[in-house]
């Protein structure tokens, strides 16, 4: 079987800080990967090399047997390699609508037409509808994203990086701040993701993360300590100190 | 509820009834003053607003649509006003539509490798390196006395027929010639930049002024769209820069000091950024209130320093605000 994404001994450090050291992973190309891990066990920072936000300091990336290490963002995403942000990352003045139109439009191309109309790319505005109505934003489609509710602006988020079409979507803290509701919807959105793409999950929600992953890599200190199906990172005893501390 | 899935809602219209006879209204009535009203003083202080204020809008192209900020953007109005007024003195006096081409091209060609380097940053280093290079072109064309005239500026630039069609409308240096010339090129030149706002490309640099982050993730080469603002920008200005040689006959190296690059910026603050139109207003409103303070004091731009102060605190939104402002105002009485 062809490799999806796989990363071999992929290190990146801040001065003396190795926040990833020598990772590596081989993510499927379908089903749900969570990434979880102990405040400042290097979750992000992973996930900021793999999608080219921050340089690697050594080691390699290879998607579909391509090396893709430090190559631009933007033709990174092209090759449908997709993200959200920690921190909410949207185009705050511009509407609903626009935040994922452009998106559709970096991907199927168009942004160098000068003189015509926006809405002259059909195929565009038809599927950015699509995308909003699937993740049901439409009512909220003519609204500037800052006037919408915290919940609603991550979800507008998921639906930036679907308009990208990807092969493989990262997920950085999803639900942060979100109430259970509006939690449970989007670890539904979330698991009907993972049965037709890659999706890689970093969460610190352990109930949410037990409940929908298909398989856990656990991050300490910048190294993958720990692999597998949620039961067995369950009952893992490394995994335990990592998050509780040896017991005495 | 039906949603049209061709439509896009909230959409920003290239042309709405209202614009269209806005824009009219506003055609006609500056083609037609020269005609009912033969001030020469007042043709050619609008013919300079116009000219100031093509050239405040391409700026507005830079910071209001694409986020960045540039500090001297008078400098590529300079360049393409020193080229055209060259090609005129030592080329050719009479080909007066090659020698706009030949400006803006040559502007273009300056303006390729300073973008290529500043694009490769944003924010404040963006602005930085715009003064960097425009304080360069300053001193260049102050210090090249051979070629540019130094400071005594580029003089006996020639006054050229205006051809349009092979139908003669007179010579530049009549003001009236020059001031229909000006009319038509800035009115042809907003309508065209406003197209090419309202586009997908357009759309491409709204985003990168948003969130220049975020817009590398959705798939945009950001460097390359930056750069294409920047050169579109640079564009208009040579463009501004020609009609400003035929207009004045004369440039000195003060226009593109660093001074006039911060008046260009204020036109833009004043009438309103990301709007197109509010620049072209504050041009006229920067211009209108210099020559004015200046009839009556020499130290004039003390009082244009507070004058566009208190613009600035009490309509931060610039002259496009107004009508919020007044709204609000009035709800307040009321």
């Amino acid at each position: 079987m062809e490799e999806f994404l796989c990363t071999e001994d992929l290190c990146r450090h801040f001065g003396g800080v190795m926040a990833t050291n020598k990772v590596c992973i081989d993510i499927e190309a379908n089903g749900l990967r969570s990434i979880i891990g102990p405040n400042g066990a290097g979750k992000t920072t992973f996930i900021n090399v793999v999608t080219g936000r921050l340089p690697a300091s050594s080691g390699k990336v290879t998607f579909r047997g391509r090396d893709i290490t430090n190559k631009p963002t933007h033709k990174l995403v092209k090759m449908g390699i997709c993200r959200t942000f920690q921190i909410t990352s949207i185009f705050q003045n511009l509407t609903v609508f626009e935040n994922v139109r452009i998106a559709k439009q970096a991907r199927l191309g168009g942004s160098l037409r000068v003189f015509s109309a926006r809405k002259s790319l059909k195929a565009v505005t038809e599927q950015t509808w699509a995308i909003l109505e699937r993740l049901e934003l439409q009512d909220l489609a003519d609204q500037p994203a800052k006037n919408l509710a915290y919940g609603d602006q991550r979800v507008l988020e998921v639906a930036i990086a679907l308009a990208g079409e990807p092969q493989i979507l990262f997920l950085d803290e999803p639900t942060a701040g979100m109430s259970p509701a509006e939690t449970q919807h989007i670890s539904e959105l979330i698991r009907g993701l993972a049965d037709e793409i890659s999706v890689v999950l970093v969460e610190h929600d352990m109930d949410l993360v037990m409940s929908i992953s298909d398989v856990i890599s656990v991050l300490h200190y910048g190294s993958i300590i720990a692999e597998g199906k949620p039961e067995e990172i369950q009952n893992n005893e490394m995994v335990r100190e990592a998050y509780l501390g040896k017991e005495e | 509820m039906m949603i049209d899935r061709t439509s896009i809602p909230a959409d920003t219209k290239y042309l709405t009834p209202a614009s269209i006879a806005a824009i009219a209204v506003v055609a006609v009535a500056l083609v037609m003053l020269p005609f009912v009203w033969d001030n020469r003083f007042y043709i050619s202080l609008i013919n300079e607003m116009l000219i100031f204020g093509l050239l405040a809008m391409s700026l507005d192209v830079l910071l209001g649509y694409t986020g960045l900020l540039s500090f001297m953007h008078n400098a590529y109005l300079g360049i393409g006003a020193y080229v055209v007024g060259l090609f005129l003195i030592h080329i050719s006096p009479t080909s007066i539509w090659f020698a706009a081409l030949v400006g803006i091209a040559a502007t273009s060609l300056i303006a390729l490798p300073v973008g290529w380097v500043q694009v490769r940053t944003g924010g404040l280093a963006f602005a930085l390196l715009t003064l960097a290079f425009g304080m360069m072109f300053h001193t260049v064309v102050w210090k090249w006395y051979s070629l540019t005239g130094g400071d005594d500026g580029l003089m006996g630039v020639p006054t050229p027929e205006v051809h349009l069609f092979g139908w003669s409308l007179g010579t530049t240096g009549d003001p009236k010639v020059m001031y229909l010339t000006t009319v038509v090129v800035v009115g042809l030149c907003y309508l065209l930049t406003r197209r090419i706002i309202h586009s997908p490309f357009g759309s491409v640099l709204e985003a990168i002024r948003e969130n220049e982050d975020r817009a590398a993730f959705v798939g945009i080469n950001v460097r390359r769209y930056k750069l294409y603002g920047w050169m579109l920008a640079c564009m208009l200005a040579s463009i501004a820069g020609a009609l400003f040689i035929l207009y004045k006959g004369y440039i000195g190296p003060t226009t593109m000091s660093a001074f006039s690059g911060a008046g260009v910026l204020m036109m833009v603050l004043l009438g309103g950024m990301g709007t197109l139109w509010g620049p072209l207003i504050g041009a006229v409103i920067f211009i209108y209130i210099s020559d004015y303070i200046s009839t009556m004091t020499e130290h004039w731009e003390i009082y244009l320093g507070l004058v566009v102060i208190l613009l600035v605190l009490f309509l931060p939104t610039g002259f496009v605000g107004i009508g919020d402002h007044l709204k609000r105002f009035l709800k307040r009485k009321g």
